[in-house]
């Protein structure tokens, strides 16, 4: 009942648009993947190749060492929870549910068995008999996920299943579809651009823009150790902040960067020197201290107040943006001058093709 | 969407896929677009009911042309949607403008306005004759409580294609009523809401957001009308028998007297060639100017 | 029709009144040639003859409805229109929904340019046909058969383009979800999205049936025994009588018997009708 993926050198074009380049990926038995990309990288379509739903035009997928290239949607066992749900408007939710097996002509007593199952983890049971127009968002979401369940496949696909739901329903449904995963077991794809639902959810992350796969990780690694500066930039929020690199330098405790006015020193990469073009560090690693001390003096000119915590929005004399994090009560008043302290091992430093130089890991 | 080089995925291209048209395609085929031709052809011949005798070439059109009663009834047709297709489109408009409303009154109005279209032209010319009809008709009944006597309007030279007309106009009234209702429920309220805190009056309203608004459906509704009406036939064969003097003999009716009851197909073939380039010709003319007035 | 655009208050003018005033009294107009045969139809011949105002007073009878039973041909066209009007109604949606399906979510080769062709189909007005098709049917020995009423109908594009237009509205997730249940092509177009597509079912049906019940050209011309006539060729056939023998209050109790049929069905399905044609009217 689970399944491991394959995808081998695949590539997609509609007409004379790329949308897939020279793409492989394995994704064992079990795990909990997550396409996260943009709108357009085409991690959709990827999804919809390994449902049958799109052809495969070079290369091929291959399900517990199985090709599927050349086999109908129906017969890859994989099952699909669409962002629109796709619900059959004019079935009730356990003939929504039964349609599929039904096809496949299992008895219908197992049916009714499975049916039941799927409701009652789900908690859908008195749903059954209605049909999806009297549904709310939620409920119909359930549907659609029960719906797959039912099918028992070897893979779950979810295109981007949540974002129909409003923000409280969205964090819940994550948790219940993590909790699904740890109670099915099966290998489930999911896709999204939420970078959020990225996090959560995932064992490992594949990140994606422009037809390409840019990084694959498990979601700390991508975040701590991001391989590109597009990935370093998707993920996470507030967006990490960017500085010219201006300087390089190798010095015995460490490689010294400089951006303009600004000076960090730390164990990057020694790759890094002579190449790096950008700095990278997320607001977390930069805190605000008084005028004067720190790596370099700053003017406040936006503060934003997210309530546990605030964003110093930072300008400084040569006119690039810092965000900085702060305490949720500060008394820092926009126009203040501030002080900021880079805490430099956990910046990055990124060429310019985009290629990421991280801290040297320590050497335990 | 796809191009399926390798393998046929859900979207692929196959002909088997096109099983699914195939019945209607027959159908099409066979009477529609194989007559078409087919008629064209037998427009060159001298035929009859059951073949195309001699190649006669452009004859049939040349003895069309130097008919006069061809060309009476050319005159005929135009004059008759001149008579109506204007008619109905205001009547139209008007009826839609007063009847927009979830008012009980309104909504029964509607339907009467509508149900007459449901009639056959059978029914429609029977009900309509009685109305003309001398002694005993609606109209001289009317006429009779002011003393008058009424005009025999189907049997008189400058009547009896207004009665056609007016017969016409009756039944044929719900469509373009429908179609304009249609058009002013499209229209976003908040427009009106937007005019109104602009301080539009009842006409200024009318005249600069709800008559621009339905413009296009304006243009529908006389391209749909102008088909449709010179395509006249039963109004006519059963008032007036395309009397008095062939005045109010169409081109349909005179395709029906020259193929089916003179069987002349030829020429019959030959006239209905003539009536399809006219309606055509007429449509594509509204729907040019529509489209010019629209980009200026 | 269901709510109004504007809120009332907002437009409801001087102007609104005036022009609703002008329509009730044109509604008299509508409603006084119908209520003025149904009047006569009522009436005894001989009284109308000697005073047609006698219309407006008692005695009414009914003894020329009565009549239609025992002699009018009238029962035998009305089968005759049912069964041309079901015939075609149901063949149209039938072709009408294969081919729209076909056209919306199938490829196949040639498949855009034979829908443009189908467009163009819409554009030939049926006299341009006519003449032809009434040989061809002359030859295949049609005339005179239901089948040879039917069958012209069905290559009517006007069903084909409007079921097409409502196949493309409905989501692709649909087909989709439906092709990973593993529902075969067939299965699809009948389980899944036939369903969803019977309000267009019904527009059409109705256009369909409607459209059959009231053609007069092609039974005209088609139909000339008189076992063979439809309604509407029937009763424009006995028009020529009027005012002769049969009288002219048998002749109105005819027509009213005839048009009432579809009056009652309009009466009936007057909802759908109304939202059939304004729907098809914003497509």
């Amino acid at each position: 009942m689970t399944a491991e993926i394959d995808i081998r050198n695949v590539s997609k074009r509609f007409g004379s648009l790329t949308v897939l380049e020279d793409l492989s990926l394995k994704i064992p038995a079990h795990e909990f993947v997550v396409f996260l990309g943009p709108s357009g990288c085409g991690k959709s379509t990827l999804l919809r190749m390994i449902a049958g739903l799109e052809s495969i035009d070079i290369g091929e997928i291959f399900i517990n060492g199985e090709p599927i290239g050349h086999l109908p949607p129906g017969q890859r066992g994989v099952a699909m929870v669409f962002q629109s749900y796709a619900l059959y408007p004019h079935m009730t939710v356990r003939q929504n549910m039964a349609f599929g097996l039904q096809n496949i002509s299992v008895s219908s007593k197992v049916i009714a068995e499975r049916v039941a199952n799927a409701a009652r983890m789900l908690e859908i049971g008195h749903l059954l008999d209605r049909k999806p127009g009297q549904l709310s968002g939620g409920q119909r979401q359930r549907v659609a996920i029960g719906r797959a369940v039912v099918k028992e496949p070897n893979a779950f696909l979810f295109d981007e299943p949540l974002s129909n739901l409003d923000a409280a329903l969205r964090a819940r449904t994550r948790v219940e579809l993590a909790q699904l995963h740890q109670r099915l077991k099966s290998t489930m794809i999911f896709v999204t651009h939420d970078q959020m639902e990225a996090m959560t959810l995932a064992d490992r992350i594949v990140v994606m823009n422009n037809k390409k796969i840019e990084q694959i990780g498990s979601p700390m690694d991508i975040y701590d150790r991001p391989a590109t500066r597009f990935v370093a930039g998707f993920v996470g929020t507030p967006q990490m902040n960017f500085l010219n690199v201006t300087a390089l330098a190798t010095e015995p405790s460490g490689v010294r960067v400089e951006c303009g006015a600004l000076a960090v020193v730390a164990p990057f990469d020694a790759a890094a020197v002579g190449r790096a073009t950008m700095l990278g560090i997320r607001a977390e690693s930069v805190s605000v201290v008084r005028d004067g001390e720190g790596d370099i003096g700053a003017t406040i000119d936006v503060l934003e107040r997210l309530g546990d915590r605030s964003l110093v929005h930072a300008r400084l004399a040569d006119g690039q943006s810092v965000v900085a994090n702060e305490a949720g009560q500060t008394r820092l008043k926009v126009g203040e001058r501030i002080g900021l302290r880079f805490a430099g091992d956990k910046a990055h430093l990124f060429d310019a093709d985009g290629v990421a130089f991280h801290v040297r890991e320590a050497v335990s | 969407m796809s191009s399926n080089r390798r393998r046929t995925g859900p979207n692929g291209s196959d002909w088997r896929n096109a099983l699914f048209i195939a019945p209607y395609l027959f159908f099409f085929l066979t009477l529609l677009v194989f007559p078409l031709f087919w008629g064209i052809w037998l427009s060159f011949h001298k035929a009859d009911t059951f073949s195309s005798g001699a190649f006669v070439g452009f004859n049939n059109y040349v003895r069309l042309f130097n008919d006069h009663v061809f060309l009476q009834s050319i005159w005929n047709t135009f004059y008759f949607v001149f008579l109506t297709v204007p008619a109905l489109a205001i009547i139209g408009l008007t009826l839609a403008l007063a009847l927009n409303s979830s008012s009980r009154l309104a909504t029964v109005l509607r339907s009467l306005y509508f149900s007459s279209s449901v009639l056959s032209v059978t029914i429609v010319t029977l009900i309509w004759r009685i109305v003309f009809v001398p002694q005993f008709g609606l109209l001289s009944t009317i006429y009779g409580w002011f003393g008058a006597e009424a005009p025999a309007v189907l049997a008189d030279p400058d009547l009896a294609m207004i009665g056609i007309a007016l017969t016409t106009i009756w039944w044929c009234i719900g469509l373009p009523m429908m179609l304009f209702l249609a058009a002013l429920q499209q229209i976003p309220g908040d427009i009106y809401e937007a005019a109104a805190l602009d301080n539009a009056g009842w006409w200024r309203t009318l005249i600069s957001i709800t008559l621009p608004s339905i413009r296009r459906t304006f243009v529908l509704v006389l391209i749909i009308q102008i088909v449709l009406q010179f395509q006249l036939f039963g109004q006519s064969w059963l008032l007036t028998r395309g009397g008095p003097n062939n005045l109010t003999k169409p081109i349909v009716l005179y395709i029906y007297d020259i193929a089916f009851r003179r069987w002349d197909v030829g020429l019959g073939a030959a006239a209905s060639e003539v009536l399809f380039a006219l309606i055509l010709v007429a449509a594509m003319t509204q729907y040019l100017i529509s489209r010019r007035q629209e980009e200026r | 029709m269901s709510d109004v655009s504007p809120s009332p208050a907002l437009r409801r003018g001087l102007g609104d009144h005036i022009i609703l005033a002008a329509v009730l009294v044109l509604s008299v107009a509508m409603v006084a040639p119908v209520l003025w045969v149904i009047g006569l139809s009522l009436k005894d011949n001989a009284e109308l003859m000697a005073n047609p105002n006698s219309v407006f007073h008692p005695p009414y009878i009914i003894d020329n409805y009565i009549a239609i039973i025992g002699t009018s041909a009238v029962f035998r066209w009305i089968v005759n229109s049912l069964i041309v009007s079901v015939g075609l109604t149901f063949g149209t949606l039938v072709l009408a929904s294969l081919a729209g399906y076909g056209f919306a979510r199938l490829e196949f080769p040639g498949r855009q340019v034979l829908f443009v062709i189908v467009l163009f189909g819409l554009a030939v007005p049926e006299q341009a046909v006519l003449v032809a098709r009434h040989q061809i049917f002359s030859i295949l020995q049609f005339h005179n058969t239901y089948q040879g009423i039917i069958l012209p109908g069905l290559s009517n594009a006007f069903g084909v383009f409007l079921m097409t237009q409502y196949f493309r509205a409905i989501p692709k997730e649909l087909d989709e979800a439906a092709l990973l249940d593993n529902a075969s092509r067939f299965k699809i177009f009948w389980k899944v999205l036939l369903p969803l597509t019977l309000p267009a079912q019904a527009t059409l049906g109705i256009f369909t049936f409607l459209g059959s019940w009231n053609d007069y050209f092609w039974p005209l011309i088609s139909a000339t025994r008189k076992e063979m006539y439809t309604l509407t060729v029937g009763m424009a056939s006995v028009q020529s009588n009027f005012a002769q023998s049969e009288g002219v209050g048998f002749l109105m109790a005819q027509a009213v018997f005839a048009g009432l049929p579809i009056f009652i069905v309009y009466l009936f399905f007057q909802k759908y009708i109304v939202t059939a044609v304004s729907g098809a009217a914003v497509r």
